[in-house]
């Protein structure tokens, strides 16, 4: 209870607050504005992180990660653009109930669901992380180097389309976390003679680069394109009490389905909140209203994306894999300034584990008290032209890419890696495999080195361990269930 | 992107992505082995052999493709294609001011480069109202630079060409 009550303290100190506010204000800008997402907003925070003390970086970086994926509801609802991926299914009942005049009801309702989903995920996650990173604790090289096999499985997951090119992607970022010393010798590799490269390219430049940057020359494409007009009237704001308490029958249990599917990695809150979506149509008793500006339609989805933040930070904090691709940017976030999540973590910084815990609590309570007092402002933020918010963006990503360590080499590799980011996106190659093979390919090389070392270069010793042996089958498992449904999407286009 | 023009670039990115490979498989012997444990080639030899296997393949679907829409004519209309010229400009101009300003920042200093870039890209980003332009480089310059420099205490780089 002590250590409660101190994280509480910790967390209500007016500077750390300051830096919650920050993030959780911030995700809810940059998830409203089309283009930016949560992970282009925790690489803006980059810069930001450098300068505090861990546990504020790890609140802020969470606090954004909520913010963001709430905030991304705000554009589902008013322009019908989704702001983030996982707000897709907002706009199919929001947008219908924004244009019927009741854009502030949408955004309240989303917002209290968001709320809720959010506090259930925390929870779950509180309960959760600690016991699973009690038995993780165990976990030698060998169980270490299958769980990394695992976490790089999440790649097929993430890739998009094409299974193909994600794989791709994926062993093109492990390519270059190749370069550079290796991890077991120190042996340095492919610097083509260059200096700067004997350490390998900074990770937060080629994260910034890939995320940041190249949105900017995604945006540059629009230039020229007539931009989205809404004049939607906001109406009241606040729902019923019977409605709220007719809402609760959904969202409930579409924050458990959230957190459910957010534990799983590779998953995220797309998926979770189309499957909300249907779950909440196919229960309801009047499943004609779905589509046409139902409120259950909006709260389903916006609690279960919403849920999905509290479960993808359970593998991410418990065993050091990402979760989805908002995570997989939070696990380079959070390496850049020495916190390395994993099972150790829980053990050896309980004070800062504890600080997140009561931190993502409070931003659930600033998610909705910031979600319904600015809703007569949102409009506004939405309005804000394109040709003023990137310029600063890139300004921001250059010095994102300088303070690591104050080189403009840095900043030079993160501009290059934007252009990389752009072309790969251009050709639909994703970026966020890139991200999980140059964070996850290191530490795997490395477990697998010292597994060897300990087994005197015996390679059967990789099999020996059940839990191993259990990473490796749920590993096929996932990657066959990528292979098999990539099949399934490209059937139609082959019999059609 | 239409498929066909999907089905060329598929072909040309899985060639890059192939020879890469083969240059880091090939580079990979100049590093040294070790006889027992994990080698440094061991790693990037698994990693492009995959990315060779993978590239190939990318290679080989590209060119099913590409003799599937064989036939279709290229649809572009001329407002198309005139405005994929004009982005194709505005993205050079960008890159070549990204890149400059890495270049340029050493000599001329944070505060001088910066608004400088961030005025190109608002030109590029078709802002076409002096002073806003004027305002927003000058007013964001300055309060990065105070967050950055006065609080976090950064050490931007200074004006130095003299």
């Amino acid at each position: 209870m002590a250590a409660v009550i101190d994280a509480v303290i910790f967390v209500l100190t007016p500077f750390h607050f300051l830096f919650l506010f920050i993030g959780v204000a911030g995700g809810i800008i940059v998830g409203a504005l089309p283009g930016l997402t949560g992970s282009v907003g925790i690489i803006l925070l980059l810069p930001f992180l450098f300068y505090v003390p861990p546990a504020v970086a790890l609140i802020m970086l969470s606090g954004m990660f909520c913010g963001a994926i709430y905030g991304g509801s705000i554009s589902a609802i008013l322009i019908s653009t989704p702001g983030t991926p996982s707000a897709a299914a907002t706009v199919l009942d929001g947008y219908p109930l924004a244009q019927k005049g009741q854009a502030g009801k949408a955004i309240g309702v989303a917002t209290i669901a968001s709320t809720i989903g959010g506090i259930i995920s925390v929870l779950c996650l509180i309960f959760i992380a600690p016991q699973l990173a009690r038995f993780a604790v165990r976990f030698g090289p060998v169980e270490y180097f299958a769980l990394m096999v695992f976490g790089l499985t999440v790649i097929a997951s993430v890739s998009g389309a094409s299974l193909i090119k994600g794989l791709l992607s994926g062993f093109f970022g492990l390519l270059i976390a190749t370069i550079g010393m290796d991890p077991v010798m120190g042996y340095p590799r492919f610097h083509f003679g260059v200096t700067n490269l004997l350490l390998g390219f900074p990770m937060v430049s080629v994260l910034i680069g890939l995320f940041a940057v190249s949105q900017i020359f995604v945006e540059l494409e629009g230039v020229g394109k007539p931009q989205k007009v809404f004049n939607q009237s906001m109406g009241r704001v606040l729902p019923t009490w019977k409605e709220f308490k007719g809402l609760l029958k959904v969202i409930v249990p579409s924050s458990l389905l959230g957190t459910f599917i957010g534990i799983i990695p590779g998953t995220g809150g797309a998926i979770a909140s189309f499957m909300a979506y249907n779950e909440a149509r196919r229960f309801s008793r009047h499943p004609e209203e779905f589509g046409t500006g139902c409120l259950a339609g909006i709260a389903a989805p916006e609690a279960a994306n919403n849920g999905t933040t509290g479960g993808a930070m359970v593998p991410l904090l418990s065993l050091g894999i990402p979760g989805d691709v908002v995570t997989a940017v939070m696990l380079g976030a959070l390496m850049v300034i020495g916190v390395r999540p994993g099972p150790l973590l829980f053990r050896q910084n309980p004070e800062v584990m504890n600080a997140l815990f009561v931190g993502l609590m409070f931003a659930q309570f600033l998610i909705l008290g910031l979600g319904l007092l600015s809703v007569r402002i949102f409009p506004k933020v939405l309005k804000v032209p394109v040709r003023i918010l990137f310029p600063i963006i890139l300004a921001l990503c250059f010095l994102g890419a300088f303070s690591l360590s104050n080189s403009i080499y840095d900043m030079l590799v993160a501009f290059v890696f934007g252009l990389v980011g752009y072309a790969m996106r251009k050709f639909g190659f994703g970026t966020a495999p890139v991200i999980l093979g140059v964070i996850l390919g290191p530490i795997a090389e490395q477990e697998l080195g010292r597994a060897l070392i300990m087994s005197h270069g015996n390679w059967g010793t990789l099999f020996r361990s059940p839990i191993a042996i259990f990473f490796y089958v749920i590993s096929l498992f996932s990657v066959s269930y990528s292979l098999k449904s990539g099949l399934r999407k490209r059937k139609p286009r082959t019999t059609g | 992107m239409s498929d066909k023009v999907t089905a060329r670039s598929d072909v040309i990115v899985g060639l890059i992505l192939l020879g890469l490979a083969i240059l880091f498989f090939a580079l990979s012997f100049t590093l040294p082995v070790r006889r027992a444990g994990l080698s440094p080639t061991t790693f990037p030899r698994f990693v492009t052999i995959v990315m060779a296997l993978l590239a190939s393949g990318l290679v080989v679907q590209g060119v099913r493709k590409q003799r599937a829409f064989a036939g279709e004519p290229a649809h572009r209309t001329p407002e198309e294609t005139d405005r994929r010229r004009q982005f194709a400009f505005r993205f050079l101009l960008l890159a070549v001011l990204g890149i400059g300003y890495t270049q340029v920042i050493r000599l001329l200093g944070f505060v001088v480069a910066t608004p400088l870039m961030m005025a190109g890209t608002m030109i590029l980003f078709d802002e076409k109202k002096w002073y806003r332009i004027i305002l927003v480089a000058v007013i964001s310059t300055a309060v990065l630079y105070g967050l950055f420099r006065i609080v976090f205490r950064v050490p931007l780089p200074r004006f130095d060409l003299w």
